[in-house]
């Protein structure tokens, strides 16, 4: 304890560096030094604070210059240069690095691979509001006291009550043999109990482990699980399937079709809503011009790549009978010239608004609001779309070859990425998500829900008028780091799964600048990715800095 | 119980549903309530809670199931669709290390050695992150010098880097210093941490600071004040670190990938991809290194869950 005492000088107290600490009080009295002493002691003890602070500093800062700044400096020149492992690492070649300027970036841009890689990044972000769903109903479910006193003996009956009742059901039902139906009900009583004596603990750690775990091992495991055909998956499936083929065998094709134009309504119907309410959170003062316009384009998406998907044909030919029936074609004009109208409408409505209130205020207010409400909007339209082909083509498929078949999931040109994306729903519920809404709620003021008691509230409108607001933080934090982790994710889904495949569907930006890195050898073209990725992630970053605060204070 | 009809509820138990919650209560929200009827009311309610939380926790826990059922199947049978198997092979789990086994669906491959391995790298990184982190986060948080808020700032802004950015030239660096396929390379480089150091300075943040005004009287160095003071009361962060530094190297899967190259090297997950890849009929076996390697988790996850929510719930979002 007396090996350091020089640092108690008495004229601490005034060094230069007490204005820095106000949290240190003048513990001492003051003796009057002559000024050249003190300020000596004062340099003295400045080199001695810089002595200490860097030496607890210099093992963390000698990796981070060696690992993290010494690689962004040679990985921004590599992103400029032709480096190539065939050409430069090898010995027998040893050709000079040649600075190529934007040549990277140019061939990237231009390469139709990268757009379908980006393309496939976002298709996998499209999960995120079914996950931030999930994840926010099991975090109010878990928030709710289930000790619930003197009920807790008769909770216990009623679960055993459920459990012999759900067994005898499942025994009755017969889902594929009894000891099927023993194990979900042996496992359904199991968690029951454990969750009744337990308490949310026992649920919040089940919900938990699927994201805890998430690696090599259980991506492993989900690739057996979609094993086509023979995987329990498929089995699980395959019964939906046979009976869905039944049911579309007995009534008329053309019945089983109309379920195509409800899904086009239904779509239209939803665009035609979201942009309803993003004029009306504009025209109240919520939503500036720049986020009216932004999420409004966000909407637009799924308009404007319908008629990549569906095409423009409006009747196809069978090419046995001759006989020309209806084709997707119809619903691509259908959603392309309603959104047109929709448009026109909302438009000719927002310039009926009170122009002086709405023009005072800020372009940029609440962007990230309108631009959450629209991509989920979006999320469903895309979800529309991607429906009605099946109920167009189910008649087809249920009549022709072997009937309705389960797909071979990762193996499937269209079912690769949704594969991917149930397995991530099921990792995703009780992810870190859940926690931080589940800590978020309990700050909710309990006060807001007594006065939404008194004002005569049911439990729907409780929650959207006191618990998503006073959640909309958290979901915006979730949101924006999702959308960052979404960016640089799906590396080793790919890898361990599916090797990128079928035809690239589930190769994103990071398995792409993987491959070019560390299998093709390309360094620079592969670090001009990199940073082309960085860019897109500093983009969601700077509007998290800038808009994050203010949808806070909203 | 009433309410409980037997046939669209079953569905209901798997497939959550935002239905069921509200329903029972959004009817007898405005009826006056005799004290039997409140007891009834949140008898169902809770009931319903249990029912739904159970039945997404089976959501959760059917593909655990699956894997460990089907990791004790005889060879023949892991096609079937059944998810029993006719008699419990305990004998898979030691079947996955023996990779001179002359039956080739009873062929493993080095698995113990693959899992010594990853808890070697992973402690080793644990260790050092977990040091220079302290050490650092110390310095960030409790010593006042100039120029360390600048520093700071930069750490804070590298965390905002794609990792994928790095990757490429610090390769090429392992290269140079000779450090692929050793475990040196894995070891060193993941030894300090950006995110380590910001997460423990958080924690440091809000350790009062009168300690250290009252340990500076009493003569004590620096080093006694992190050593003796601080690193005790920082322990919770140390240990939510902990969790999460070494989970992650557990679970990490870039970097080995890259630079492991001889198989007895091999972490559990480079390792796991191999069996796949070579092995990958033998799904009872692959099933068993998967569970093997899950199981270890879990446990470690039940006991020490209380460290590793607070961690997140701070702010510091793994990943």
């Amino acid at each position: 304890m007396t090996l350091d005492t020089s640092t108690n000088q008495p004229g601490d107290a005034q060094s230069p560096f007490s204005g820095q600490k106000p949290e240190f009080p003048v513990m001492r009295p003051d003796y009057t030094q002559d000024a050249q002493a003190l300020s000596k002691s004062a340099r003295k003890r400045q080199r001695k604070n810089l002595a200490y602070g860097l030496g607890f500093l210099a093992p963390n800062i000698l990796g981070f210059l060696a690992f993290t700044a010494i690689p962004l400096v040679i990985a921004m020149y590599m992103a400029f240069t032709n480096w190539d492992v065939g050409m430069h690492n090898n010995p027998e070649r040893r050709e000079p690095l040649r600075f190529v300027g934007l040549e990277n970036f140019i061939r990237l841009i231009q390469m139709p691979q990268f757009w379908q890689y980006l393309g496939n990044t976002l298709f996998f972000m499209m999960g995120m509001p079914f996950s931030i769903a999930g994840s926010l109903f099991a975090a109010i479910l878990l928030s709710k006291d289930l000790k619930g006193g003197s009920n807790r003996t008769w909770t216990i009956l009623i679960a055993g009550a459920v459990l012999v009742a759900s067994t005898l059901m499942l025994v009755a039902w017969g889902a594929s043999g009894t000891a099927m139906a023993m194990l979900i009900a042996g496992l359904t009583g199991m968690i029951l109990i454990g969750g009744t004596a337990g308490g949310t603990t026992v649920y919040r750690t089940l919900f938990y482990v699927p994201h805890f775990t998430a690696g090599v091992a259980t991506y492993l495991l989900w690739k057996k699980l979609f094993v086509p055909d023979t995987g329990p998956i498929a089995a699980a499936v395959q019964p939906v399937l046979t009976s869905i083929e039944g049911v579309v065998r007995a009534s008329p094709p053309a019945a089983v079709q109309s379920g195509f134009v409800i899904c086009m309504l239904l779509g239209a119907a939803l665009i035609f809503l979201g942009l309803g309410r993003l004029r009306r959170y504009w025209e109240d003062g919520e939503i500036g011009a720049a986020g009216v316009l932004l999420s409004a384009a966000l909407l637009m998406v799924p308009v404007a790549l319908v008629g990549r998907w569906y095409g423009f044909d409006l009747y196809a030919e069978d090419p046995a009978t001759g006989s020309r029936s209806m084709d997707l074609g119809w619903g691509s004009i259908w959603l392309l010239g309603s959104t047109a109208l929709i448009l026109v409408y909302h438009i000719l409505r927002a310039l009926r608004a009170d122009h002086e209130f709405v023009e005072k205020r800020q372009p940029w207010l609440g962007v990230g609001t309108g631009l959450m409400f629209a991509a989920t909007v979006m999320v469903a339209v895309f979800v529309m779309i991607g429906l009605g082909p099946v109920f167009h083509n189910l008649p087809t498929w249920a009549t022709t070859g072997d009937g309705l078949k389960t797909p071979a999931w990762l193996a499937d040109v269209h079912w690769a990425k949704p594969s991917l994306m149930i397995m991530g729903f099921w990792g995703a519920i009780g992810s870190n998500n859940m926690l931080l809404y589940l800590a978020a709620l309990t700050n909710v003021p309990q006060e807001l829900y007594e006065a939404a008691d008194i004002d005569g509230a049911s439990r729907f409108q409780r929650f959207w008028s006191v618990t998503w607001p006073q959640l909309a933080p958290t979901t915006f934090f979730v949101v924006v780091m999702g959308v960052i982790g979404g960016l640089q994710g799906g590396f080793e889904m790919a890898r361990v799964m599916t090797q990128g495949g079928p035809a690239g569907q589930t190769t994103t930006l990071a398995y792409f600048i993987y491959k070019e890195g560390f299998e093709t050898g390309r360094l620079g073209f592969s670090s001009a990715v990199a940073w082309t990725l960085f860019l897109m992630v500093f983009v969601v970053t700077l509007f998290n800095w800038k808009f994050g605060n203010k949808y806070v204070n909203d | 119980m009433s309410n409980i009809d037997p046939g669209p509820r079953l569905e209901q138990a798997t497939q959550p549903s935002s239905v069921l919650p509200y329903g029972s209560e959004l009817t007898s929200a405005t009826v006056a309530e005799t004290r039997r009827g409140k007891f009834v009311r949140s008898l169902t309610s809770t009931g319903m809670l249990h029912l739904l939380l159970t039945g997404m926790s089976l959501l959760m826990v059917l593909p655990f199931t699956w894997m460990v059922l089907t990791s004790l199947k005889p060879a023949g049978e892991v096609n079937d669709p059944d998810w029993f198997p006719s008699s419990f092979q305990w004998r898979n789990y030691l079947d996955v290390g023996d990779k001179d086994n002359p039956d080739p669906q009873r062929r493993g491959v080095d698995f113990g050695r693959f899992y010594w391995n990853s808890l070697f790298v992973a402690a080793w990184v644990t260790f050092l992150q977990v040091t220079t982190s302290a050490m650092a986060a110390f310095s960030f948080s409790r010593l006042q010098w100039p120029g360390r808020d600048k520093i700071f700032l930069m750490y804070l802004s590298t965390m905002m880097l794609p990792g994928l950015v790095m990757m490429i030239p610090n390769f090429q660096i392992m290269i140079n210093l000779g450090w692929v396929n050793t475990f040196t390379g894995l070891i060193i480089p993941g030894a300090f941490s950006a995110f380590g150091t910001f997460l423990l300075r958080q924690f440091m943040l809000t350790i009062p600071s009168s300690i250290d005004e009252a340990a500076e009287i009493d003569g004590a160095s620096k080093f006694r004040l992190f050593w003796d003071i601080i690193l005790p009361l920082a322990r919770p962060g140390l240990i939510t670190l902990t969790i999460f530094t070494f989970m992650g190297n557990y679970n990490s899967f870039f970097w080995p990938l890259v630079m492991l190259r001889s198989e007895h090297k091999y972490t559990l997950p480079i390792g796991l991809m191999f069996f796949d890849s070579t092995r990958g009929q033998s799904t009872h076996l692959l099933m068993a290194a998967v569970t093997m390697s899950v199981i270890p988790m879990i446990i470690l996850f039940v006991f020490l869950q209380k460290y590793l929510v607070r961690g997140i719930q701070l702010g510091a979002v793994k990943g």
